[in-house]
């Protein structure tokens, strides 16, 4: 064996190079990279209609119309840099059919490139269509295609996707602004986390009730605007949370990383606070079998903006004044989620079910299954404490 | 493997696949076999015969002069170079003859020294009023107590006299004297002690060896005084004898290691050793390695050190190139700067070295991989870039990479042959032109000018330039396995390397020594420099018999 250990060892080697089946290279210009994926209801575009008054058609129920982001267009007059025409960057491609994949296939008798998942960014599901069909049917595709990253983000839209994938910016890549768009969540509480692939497997396995960021859309502009809701039990959108109901939302779960509170004050006049910090901590309670909740939320932060010309906002009276005012403000917020969440929708979005699971599994494993149920009845109390440190630079 | 090949054997696919594995393996033992006996062959004693057969023709001069004149002047005086010169020795009344090489000889300290004093003055010098009549006694009056020469030696025997004759003695034959006298007045003509060319420093000695052995032998002396410093002389080169010096530090070298340099220098057998190149390649351990095995250098300084870790130089008469062996990975990659500048700057320089070495060998392989096989990969901001940006290039990322690296490598190389004015301007203004128009004509993509350009400059920041062609090799290499198999083949490439350089030998001392075998005190001079102070040990990896610096 000894006088054939070259032997083998170039065996092994050769197998290496023959075994192993990546031989088939593709040049990256000639993929199409798409960078987003818009679900509506389906609806045949005009051109499709034309297409397949022409017999471009196949067996298939017109379910779900998908409108793909491809990035970039040709630009091949680079040369001509001259003419100044605005070139868009993007093209957004629709197709109408019923499975994702056929319809992503499909996508190659209409271009001359294949298109590639790797670099998909966001998905955005109308909520039309998310309340006509499962979100599990329709994230399938993109939980189980290899090519599509798990950080793909998912979002709603309150009217048609294809829309959010619109801009009146024809150099920017809508796809892109909308990925980018939940970077301001430090400014913002109104912006929730984001929600990925991976989460929303996760979500959608367990039978959780969750939200995804909503997104509305005019003439090209979009907005990030309250959440939808997607039920566990039927893995349908059930309805919709406003941007305020979002703002308490991450103030319940303590996950915001900035944003603010605007009262008026005993005069009625605006005032404004600036969170600095913000934390919350949920605890459960099993007396018996009866469960609650107890929701404690520290916040630190400034007055940012005062319309009192009145007062003087570097007293200490008037600021406690004004902190008793914004944690009423506060108060009222929560209570129209909680009421929201439990009496109208009756899901659990803030994630006290996971708490209740952490503390008291035995019970968690009894009720789980029809926890939404359970939580609607469950009291919630809160205890808020805002604390002004600091007024800003101007003072009398 | 076999695995597969048991589950699928219906699948022709695969039983080919099987099969030319197979035949692709015999053919690489075979070749590699092939290759070994060559070396072998090579190695083979074949060189003591040749040695043995020159008995050489013991023949003494004899007591004659006409005799001796005439059989010198069969032997040597077909070359037009060599001169006679006849005269009288004013004292004895006896013929004189002088033969030297014409351009070897300090000719005024001929006229001077010896003829001058032979024909006018020793009546005069002889200062205890004796008269001498006897050439034997005159001869060694002469040699002793007259003649202001360091080198003089007395030769009896033809042939050796014929050869000192040619290497630049001049030879004084005196009428009724049997031997002949030989005077060192070598005064040839050598170029000045400039700044080595091809390593160039910011700080350090600005002296780099000449192609006169004594000078760079001298050289290595200046460097300090000491009595450790030892230089053994040698004979290479069959038909043309050149000298060749071993310099080593006597209380520090590894006397296993000094050994085996001596004996690889003694199998040098060729008729006529031109460079060190040539030393280089009869003694290194694996001629079918691309990484240089013996690391040559202008500089004495670096030379110095060398010799202090344990090392050994190499130095040939007629080129300014010193070996220093054995060599390792890491002194590629290392400049005698690294010690000059402090500890921080010359640690910071050292690790960009090693970044640029990889980006050397790696950056057109990645692109390659990146771009044809894993477009997933790039970040996709810059994927959308490169997309724009290849809009239109009609090769393949191979063919692409390949037009422009074979472009630069032709500039480059047509850079050092152009005349020295104009070399590096054309090599620079060449390499824009080149670069701007293939983007304009869309040949190649921008992002593919600036993968190639970064690639070349990081290929000149490597401090040995032979280091530098052996990563423009393997750059080539890595560039096919990157198009081939992609990421796959470009692992399995930087694999290979690794493993190829970890059996590697130079000299019995494993090629990337403190990395594998691991010696944890000598990484202290492999990507950090650590300052000075800290660097109380020699490398464990000499094995000197003093392990430490004082």
């Amino acid at each position: 064996m000894y006088r054939f250990k070259n032997l083998l060892v170039f065996l092994l080697l050769s197998s290496l190079f023959l075994t192993q089946g990546c031989w088939s290279s593709k040049e990256i210009e000639d993929l199409s990279v798409y960078a987003g994926l818009a679900l509506d209801v389906g609806e045949r575009p005009d051109i499709e209609r034309d297409l397949e008054g022409q017999g471009a058609n196949y067996f298939k129920r017109d379910l779900i119309t998908a409108t793909i982001q491809i990035i970039p267009i040709k630009s091949f007059e680079r040369q001509e840099k001259s003419k100044a025409k605005q070139v868009v960057k993007y093209s957004n491609l629709r197709l109408t059919g019923d499975s994702v994949f056929e319809i992503m296939r499909q996508y190659s008798t209409r271009r001359e490139r294949p298109v590639i998942g790797h670099h998909l960014k966001v998905i955005v599901v109308s909520t039309k269509l998310a309340k006509q069909h499962q979100m599990d049917q329709l994230m399938d595709f993109a939980l189980r295609d290899n090519d599509i990253r798990p950080s793909c983000r998912v979002f709603f839209s309150e009217g048609r996707a294809f829309d959010t994938f619109l801009s009146d910016q024809p150099e920017e890549v809508p796809a892109f602004r909308l990925n980018a768009m939940l970077n301001n969540s430090f400014r913002s509480n109104k912006i929730m986390k984001e929600v990925n692939l991976t989460r929303i497997d996760g979500l959608l396995r367990s039978k959780q009730s969750f939200l995804l960021q909503n997104i509305v859309s005019s003439k090209g502009e979009i907005q990030f605007s309250g959440a939808g809701i997607i039920k566990g039990a039927t893995s349908k959108w059930i309805g919709n949370l406003n941007q305020e109901n979002v703002e308490s939302l991450s103030w319940i779960q303590g996950t915001g990383q900035g944003g603010l509170i605007k009262s008026y004050d005993w005069r009625n006049k605006i005032i404004t606070y600036e969170i600095k910090s913000m934390h919350s901590k949920t605890t459960a309670k099993l007396q018996g079998d009866a469960i609650s909740f107890h929701v404690a939320i520290e916040s630190t932060g400034r007055l940012i903006e005062n319309w009192d010309t009145k007062e003087n906002p570097s007293k200490l009276e008037y600021l406690e004044g004004a902190e008793k005012v914004f944690e009423k403000r506060l108060t009222t917020m929560i209570n129209h989620v909680m009421q929201k969440t439990q009496s109208k929708y009756k899901v659990d979005v803030a994630g006290f079910g996971k708490v209740l699971a952490i503390k008291y599994p035995k019970k968690w494993k009894e009720i789980k299954d029809n926890w939404d149920e359970v939580f609607s009845r469950v009291p919630v109390t809160f205890e808020i404490k805002l604390k002004i440190t600091d007024f800003g630079s101007s003072t009398e | 493997m076999w695995s597969i090949i048991i589950t699928h054997l219906p699948n022709w696919k695969v039983c080919v696949q099987a099969v030319l594995s197979l035949v692709i393996a015999l053919v690489l033992y075979y070749v590699n076999k092939y290759f070994r006996s060559l070396v072998e062959k090579k190695n083979a004693p074949a060189q003591k015969a040749r040695r043995g057969e020159r008995p050489a023709e013991q023949a003494h001069l004899s007591d004659e002069y006409e005799e001796n004149l005439h059989a010198i002047k069969q032997a040597i005086s077909s070359n037009s170079d060599v001169h006679f010169r006849e005269f009288q020795v004013a004292e004895l009344q006896a013929r004189a003859m002088l033969i030297y090489v014409d351009g070897m000889q300090d000719e005024e300290m001929i006229s001077k020294y010896v003829m001058k004093i032979l024909m006018e003055d020793v009546k005069q010098d002889m200062t205890d009023g004796s008269v001498l009549f006897n050439p034997l006694e005159f001869s060694a009056y002469f040699q002793n107590k007259v003649l202001p020469v360091c080198e003089t030696y007395e030769a009896k025997e033809l042939h050796g006299l014929n050869q000192s004759i040619l290497i630049g003695f001049t030879a004084l034959l005196i009428e009724g004297v049997p031997h002949a006298l030989l005077i060192g007045t070598s005064g040839m003509k050598t170029r000045a002690i400039s700044e080595p060319s091809s390593e160039a420093l910011l700080r350090g000695p600005r002296i780099g060896f000449t192609e006169v052995l004594s000078e760079n032998t001298s050289m290595l002396r200046r460097q300090g005084y000491s009595e450790d410093l030892e230089i053994n002389m040698y004979e290479v080169g069959a038909r043309i004898k050149r000298k060749l010096v071993i310099a080593y530090m006597k209380e520090i070298v590894n006397p296993d290691l000094l050994q085996e340099v001596r004996d690889r220098v003694g199998k040098i057998n060729m008729d006529f050793i031109a460079e060190s190149g040539y030393v280089e390649q009869f003694i290194e351990d694996d001629y079918l390695s691309p990484f240089q095995q013996a690391q040559n250098t202008e500089r004495p300084d670096r030379v110095i050190s060398g010799l202090l870790e344990g090392r050994i130089a190499i130095l040939l008469d007629g080129t300014p190139f010193a070996l220093i062996v054995p060599t390792t990975f890491s002194m590629l990659l290392q400049s005698p700067e690294d010690y000059y500048d402090r500890w921080l700057p010359g640690t910071l320089l050292r690790m960009l070295r090693f970044f640029a070495a990889f980006l050397a060998l790696m950056s057109p392989a990645l692109y390659i991989s990146f771009i044809s096989f894993h477009p997933g990969l790039i970040p996709t901001e810059l994927a959308v870039t490169i997309i724009e940006t290849r809009q239109g290039v009609p090769f393949p990322s191979l063919i692409e990479v390949m037009i422009l690296e074979i472009s630069i490598e032709i500039l480059r190389e047509a850079g050092i042959r152009l005349p020295k004015p104009i070399g590096p301007a054309m090599g620079i203004v060449g390499g824009l032109i080149i670069g701007e128009a293939a983007v304009q004509a869309g040949i190649v993509s921008p992002f593919l000018v600036i993968v190639v350009a970064v690639t070349a400059i990081s290929s000149f920041s490597i401090p040995v330039y032979s280091a530098g062609i052996t990563l423009r090799i393997l750059r080539f290499v890595g560039m096919l396995c990157a198009a081939v198999l992609g990421m796959f083949g470009t692992i399995l490439f930087i694999l290979f390397i690794c493993g190829h350089i970890s059996k590697l030998k130079s000299f019995g001392v494993p090629y990337v020594t403190p990395i594998s075998p691991f010696r944890f005190n000598d990484w202290k001079d492999l990507f950090l420099r650590t300052p000075l102070p800290f660097m109380t040990k020699r490398p464990d990896m000499m094995k000197t018999q003093d392990k430490k610096r004082r």
